[in-house]
């Protein structure tokens, strides 16, 4: 077989890696560590990462188990690995010290550095503390925290918000106090674009800054969360997850026409607030609920977003594993916050999941099969029962003058005509809009695969959820998606509560949203994180009524601006003395300068549309054959997140500001900050022609009089609030300055306005106000939700 | 200093000196004021260059990829066998555990090799009569006959010799080599893709940054027109606006720092002055028209092309293409750009193989031969490592698809196949790793993906074990958990 070659290598460093020890000169080892170590956070990795696989209780190398305190005191083959308090005599150091080549540990290329060496050293000369074992799955069960009970802690007294409760004591505790509120203006732009992604237009800044009734901050909460625009914002979150694509993946990247219907369905079930718990089940098991509806079926689109590859001569084996595969990881990173997909090929290198479970889980999905089915849209059904009556008559038709011809005996080559007429008709009968779908298959064994392949089969398993959780009862699909949102998991609420908050935030209070595992962060506030999880489940699961809770903090409201001092002290502001300023996600971007110019169409729900590309991005697809056909109605100024997604060939402006991929579960982006985007800002198609439309806008604006005004309503247009004297004041010198630029040559000048030159307007004017409004939109704040 | 400490030093003193008013001052005021929070971390540019584990011989790279599986048996692997056994079936023995793609595999029987093999070189490397050109640089480059991968379809082979896994996900080779290393080059992207030929299998997930931050994903340039996505100006736009865009928006940023201290805004004030820079140099770089004549031939720039009616390998035109992206290679490498994608596809010979891979040889074999020379011929082929890869190899059986006795080509091979390395620390003029007589096996020397991408490493003094990002609760490596650097390629 073709793992020979690296079988053999294998085979040899295996041998190689026999634990003997000799001690070498402790003068030459690396210094121990000053610092105060903390075993789980210090220790425990380097092991789990460097020793355990070998010297674990499977069968241990040299006889030496380093998994727990009591056996690496017991020692191996040739005595203790440690002397509590006395490193330098310690055989475990001078191993991975790594001094005399023949006793050096770890085997091969994978030594350790001085400073981990001195890590090891400080640890066992300050005592050598450890509690439990590694990898251990009752040990780390009793120890790790996301594991534990969801508790009910009590809300600290002296706020009157129970967010603010707990994160004013922290605050306190560290002698830190919290930021003031934002202003008006910079409230309603973060809730706006945090509740419905969109930018409050000036009107809208406006009547918040001028509401003074008491309860105007709620009112304009409650007023974005019944907004359409809700379920678009929140489901493009949902859709990171469900790494939601228009096309199939790998090298034939075949389009999915009707992928769309889950996002529809995403949107419309946030917007309807469907509770969590029910969300959850119709995404994973919609199809196995009795009497299901076909809006139930359609919710299980959710694992129909995995890859299919149909590149010739594939096994089609194999990517059916690989689909299952990846529905078993999303479903453990979606709702368990765990690294499930790590147990694939050997047991779970941190946490207390063996492959073996991975396999049970495996089960519950096993069996499935994918169902593309009729889904009719609303009204459909009429306009499908008029064409089939059309349909049929003229089959009628078409088949009876097939029969009179024959009656009539007519020649050979007329008969055949007439019968291709047939058969041509019959391709064309029509059908509903379909939806892609999961559904139960046929009963299908399943064994652990031996490293993860296909064709090496283990042990067969039955369905069943990790050990270390609560049980769950059943063998479905069905029972485990009632599993995950059961009072009993302590996981799911977490998970959910903690990605929630960092959508608001812009970091989790776990900061590692996709591992609550052993090797993820722990959590900042962890009585808020358990508080806040009882919140989400105990209020309904409604995410709205959890959205309305943490919105209405002072925390959520506070300034973003940050001292020297308190970015000295808290970088990355882990312990909420502020606001966060965030970049804008990349479908933001777009639909924040389609507003502010006012070419966004609102249209909510439908097909996925097909904006202006630049040339040569599809053709980067496998052999060019992915056509982007550009859509031309008003649907092409639907909001980023109905853009068609090439998983081949992405949208360049959607990865140029760090989409995901699409090709696996996505649950926090990166924001980073590159010259490409800046490129992308000033030059992309689509910013070009919103600063058009946005000069056009204020030029025409009959209640805008002179260059300063105008400015100002082009500023408020793009960021909500008014400019500062110091801001104004640039703004027109650099009115004036595009105005001689523009002046030198009218005629290049002409070309700026493109399609929105405002009627009458002279050529430098017209393009001097696009070059100003193409540097506002340029302008950091613009990306950035403050 | 610390590089990245210069590198924010350097950014700051360019605000000061292009920043011509008194606007400007004020938001340079408050940068300096925010001194210590703008630390080594928060530092505007994540591509400033780092130090290495360890001295490196590499400093660059440029990285060929023929898309498809060139076949190694018509190129580098001679296997004069195959002649004798040519229309005969193979022993079950050796097929029995095997997929194929294509291939059927009871009906299969072994394809002659038309080519003629040569001696090259003072090392004598033994290459096809379809790569006369390389021949002249054969004391330079290191062929290895003993790959072998576990990948045997297109977009997962490829995403392992690119990536390091066939999963998707993972960050290119040339996203973690910026990661660890940066780049010297200061208008231009550290990491650049060209492309040739029809789309590749792999398409973006070929250079993309994986769960690494975008900053160190491959910048596609094109040959010709717009060099770079959005590069251009909107028509009637002109520089001086430009410029006097990017200077407002450099000081109007520079106020809201003042009023809100994020130091996330310095950084997107430096992000826009790199984009201003690469407005001017990514024209410069592609404008070829300063490289002397004799430098255009020797690359073949504008040789005739032969007509083949086969879309494969991209239509007319990639003669031209693919001998400018060579070029343009060197000029970046000349720019400090640390890692250059040369893709060309499709190289995948199931069928029409004697017409179609000559094609491509002619296209290919003069421009790399060219790259080479000229790369030493300046010094730079010493810091230059030179990588000719793709996915897989080719079988000596013929492919027989759905059981077809029309026999033009060959089908997917992962047991073995041949690719090259050049400079940049490599030692030339040796052939590495044998397979046995009908070229199915590896027989000395195996050499895995991981083991080059680990050598890759070494060479660019970085240690595969180290150069690690945490995601997902894990500390991931190029080379994932395997690899061994190949000590025989070193020089």
């Amino acid at each position: 077989m073709h793992h020979s070659p690296r079988a053999l290598l294998a085979l040899v460093a295996l041998v190689a890696c026999a634990f003997s020890l000799s001690a070498s000169d402790p003068a030459k080892l690396p210094p121990a560590s000053a610092a105060k170590i903390d075993f789980e956070a210090d220790i425990k990795p380097l092991l789990a990462a460097h020793c355990v696989k070998c010297h674990g209780a499977d069968k241990p190398k040299g006889g030496l188990r380093l998994d727990s305190r009591a056996a690496a005191l017991e020692g191996g083959n040739t005595g203790p690995a440690l002397k509590v308090g006395k490193s330098a005599e310690s055989k475990l150091i001078h191993a991975v010290a790594g001094l005399d080549p023949e006793t050096a540990m770890p085997p091969g290329d994978k030594r350790l550095s001085a400073a981990e060496v001195g890590k090891l050293r400080a640890w066992i000369d300050q005592g050598a503390k450890w509690d439990g074992t590694i990898a251990g799955p009752a040990a780390t069960k009793l120890t790790h925290w996301s594991f534990q009970p969801i508790a009910r802690p009590a809300v600290p007294a002296g706020s009157a918000h129970p967010v603010d409760a707990f994160v004013h004591a922290r605050l306190a505790k560290e002698g830190l106090k919290p930021s003031p509120e934002a202003d008006r203006a910079t409230l309603v732009r973060r809730l706006s674009l945090d509740l419905t992604g969109l930018p409050p237009t000036p009107g809208e800044v406006d009547a918040f800054v001028n509401d003074k009734s008491a309860d105007a901050y709620t009112k304009l909460v409650d007023r974005l969360l019944a907004s359409p625009h809700y379920g678009e914002r929140w489901a493009r979150h949902w859709l990171d997850a469900a790494r939601y694509a228009d096309s199939d993946g790998y090298e034939k990247d075949t389009g999915r026409p009707f992928a769309w219907r889950f996002r529809d369905w995403v949107i419309r079930a946030l917007n309807d607030d469907v509770p969590f718990d029910r969300f959850t089940v119709e995404q994973l098991a919609g199809d196995l609920l009795p009497n299901a509806t076909t809006e139930q079926k359609i919710a299980t689109g959710f694992h129909r977003n995995t890859l299919t590859n149909k590149e010739g001569g594939v096994d089609q084996e194999e990517f059916r594993v690989a689909a299952v595969v990846d529905r078993v990881s999303t479903t453990g990173q979606v709702w368990l916050g765990l690294t499930v997909g790590c147990a694939q090929c050997h047991d779970h290198k941190y946490d207390p999941l063996s492959q073996r479970e991975f396999y049970q889980l495996f089960a519950f999905f096993n069996s499935d099969r994918e169902a593309d089915i009729a889904a009719p849209l609303p009204g459909e059904a009429d306009r499908l029962k008029k064409e089939q009556a059309a349909f049929d008559a003229e089959l009628a038709k078409l088949k009876a003058a097939v029969e009179k011809a024959k009656a009539d005996k007519v020649l050979a080559a007329d008969l055949k005509k007439l019968e291709a007429a047939v058969v041509a008709h019959q391709k064309k009968a029509p059908s509903a809009t379909k939806a892609m779908t999961i559904a139960a298959g046929t009963a299908r064994p399943t064994h652990v695969m031996i490293r993860g392949d296909f064709l090496r089969k283990g042990v067969e398993v039955k369905p069943g959820t990790p050990s270390v959780l609560p049980k769950s009862t059943g063998a479905t699909r069905l029972e485990l998606a009632r599993w995950l949102v059961s009072a009993e998991n302590p996981l799911t609420a977490r998970v959910t509560a903690n990605w929630v908050w960092a959508k608001f935030f812009g970091r989790g209070l776990v900061s590692t949203p996709e591992d609550f595992g052993i090797q993820g962060a722990k959590p900042s506030h962890p009585e808020l994180l358990d508080w806040l999880a009882h919140a989400l489940r105990d209020g309904g699961w409604s995410l709205k009524k959890f959205h309305k809770l943490i919105v209405t903090s002072a925390t959520y409201k506070q300034s973003s601006a940050v001292s020297a001092e308190a970015l000295k002290r808290d970088p990355l502001n882990v312990l909420l003395a502020r606001q966060q300023r965030m970049r804008l996600e990349a479908e933001l971007m777009r639909d924040s300068a389609l507003a502010a110019s006012g070419l966004l169409h609102r249209e909510v729900g439908g097909p996925s549309i097909r904006p202006p590309q630049p040339p040569g991005i599809s053709e980067l697809t496998y052999a060019n054959s992915a056509r982007w056909v550009e859509s031309t109605g008003p649907e092409r100024y639907k909001r980023g997140l109905y853009i068609w997604f090439q998983r081949t060939s992405p949208y360049p402006l959607l990865t140029t500001f760090d989409a995901p991929d699409s090709n696996v579960c996505t649950v926090r982006r990166e924001r980073s900050n590159t010259p490409l985007q800046a490129l992308t800002l000033l030059n992309d198609s689509v910013f070009v022609e919103a600063a058009q439309a946005l000069a056009k806008r204020v030029q025409l604006d009959p209640t805008a009089k002179g260059d300063e005004a105008r400015v100002a309503r082009a500023f408020r247009h793009a960021l909500g609030r008014a400019p500062v004297p110091a801001e104004t004041e640039r703004l027109v010198k650099l009115l004036a300055q595009f105005r001689t630029l523009a002046e030198a040559d009218p005629k290049e000048a002409a070309k700026l306005p493109g399609p929105h030159a405002p009627p009458g307007a002279r050529a430098p004017e017209a393009a001097a106000w696009v070059a100003l409004c193409r540097a506002l939109l340029n302008l950091d704040e613009f990306v950035t939700r403050e | 200093m610390h590089p990245t400490r210069e590198a924010l030093e350097r950014s700051r003193r360019d605000f000061l000196t292009t920043s011509a008013n008194g606007v400007g001052l004020v938001a340079l005021a408050s940068l300096l004021e925010g001194d210590g929070s703008l630390r080594a971390a928060d530092a505007p540019n994540p591509l400033a260059p780092k130090a290495p584990h360890f001295a490196p011989k590499a400093k660059n790279c440029i990285c060929i990829y023929l898309e498809g599986a060139p076949s190694q048996i018509d190129l580098f692997d001679p296997k004069p066998k195959l002649n004798e056994l040519h229309g005969q079936k193979l022993p079950d023995s050796l097929t029995k555990n095997v997929r194929f793609a294509f291939l059927q595999k009871d009906t299969a029987t072994v394809l002659g090799c038309k080519r003629k093999f040569a001696k090259h070189g003072q090392c004598g490397m033994e290459l096809s009569d379809l790569l006369p050109k390389l021949g002249t640089v054969a004391d330079d480059i290191c062929l290895i006959r003993s790959m072998h991968t576990e990948a045997f379809n297109h977009h997962p082979g490829q995403l392992l010799m690119n990536t390091g896994s066939t999963m998707f996900g993972r960050p290119s080779m040339g996203s973690w080599l910026t990661y660890g290393l940066g780049s010297e080059s200061k208008n231009l992207p550290g990491y650049v893709v060209l492309n040739a030929g029809r789309g590749t299998s792999g398409g973006t997930s070929n250079w993309g940054s994986g769960f690494l931050p975008s900053t160190f994903a491959g910048v596609l340039f094109r040959n010709q027109g717009e060099p770079v996505l959005n590069l251009n100006n909107p028509a009637g736009l002109s520089a001086a606006m430009q410029g006097a865009t990017v200077e407002a928006v450099r000081d109007l940023n520079g106020i809201r720092h003042a009023a809100i201290g994020d130091p996330e805004i310095a950084a997107r004030i430096s992000a826009y002055e790199l984009a201003y820079r690469m407005q001017s140099a990514a024209p410069e770089l592609i404008d070829l028209s300063k490289e002397d004549k004799k430098t255009l031939d020797e690359y073949g720039i504008d040789r005739p092309e032969p007509d083949l009616k086969a879309a494969r390998g991209g239509g007319k035109g990639q003669f031209r293409a693919f001998a400018a992206n060579c070029l343009l290679a060197r000029r970046m490498v000349e720019r400090g750009v640390r890692f250059v994608s040369l893709f060309h596809a499709s190289w995948d010979h199931h069928s029409n193989l004697d017409n179609e891979l000559p094609h491509n040889c002619l296209m290919a074999d003069q421009p790399v031969a060219a790259l080479i020379t000229d790369l030493k011929r300046r010094g730079l082929l010493d810091s230059t490592l030179v990588l000719w890869l793709s996915e897989f190899g080719r079988t000596p059986l013929g492919e027989n698809r759905g059981g077809s006795p029309n026999v033009t080509g060959r089908d997917h091979h992962p047991f073995c196949f041949s690719l090259w390395a050049a400079g940049g620390g490599i030692k030339g003029g040796q052939v590495i790793g044998k397979t046995d007589e009908i070229g199915w096996s590896v027989v000395e020397d195996p050499i895995h993906i991981n083991d080059l991408h680990a050598t890759i490493l070494h060479l660019f003094g970085m240690d595969h074990t180290k150069l690690t990002y945490r995601f997902q609760g894990r500390d991931f490596r190029l080379t994932d958990v395997a690899g061994k650097v190949v000590k025989k390629l070193l020089a």
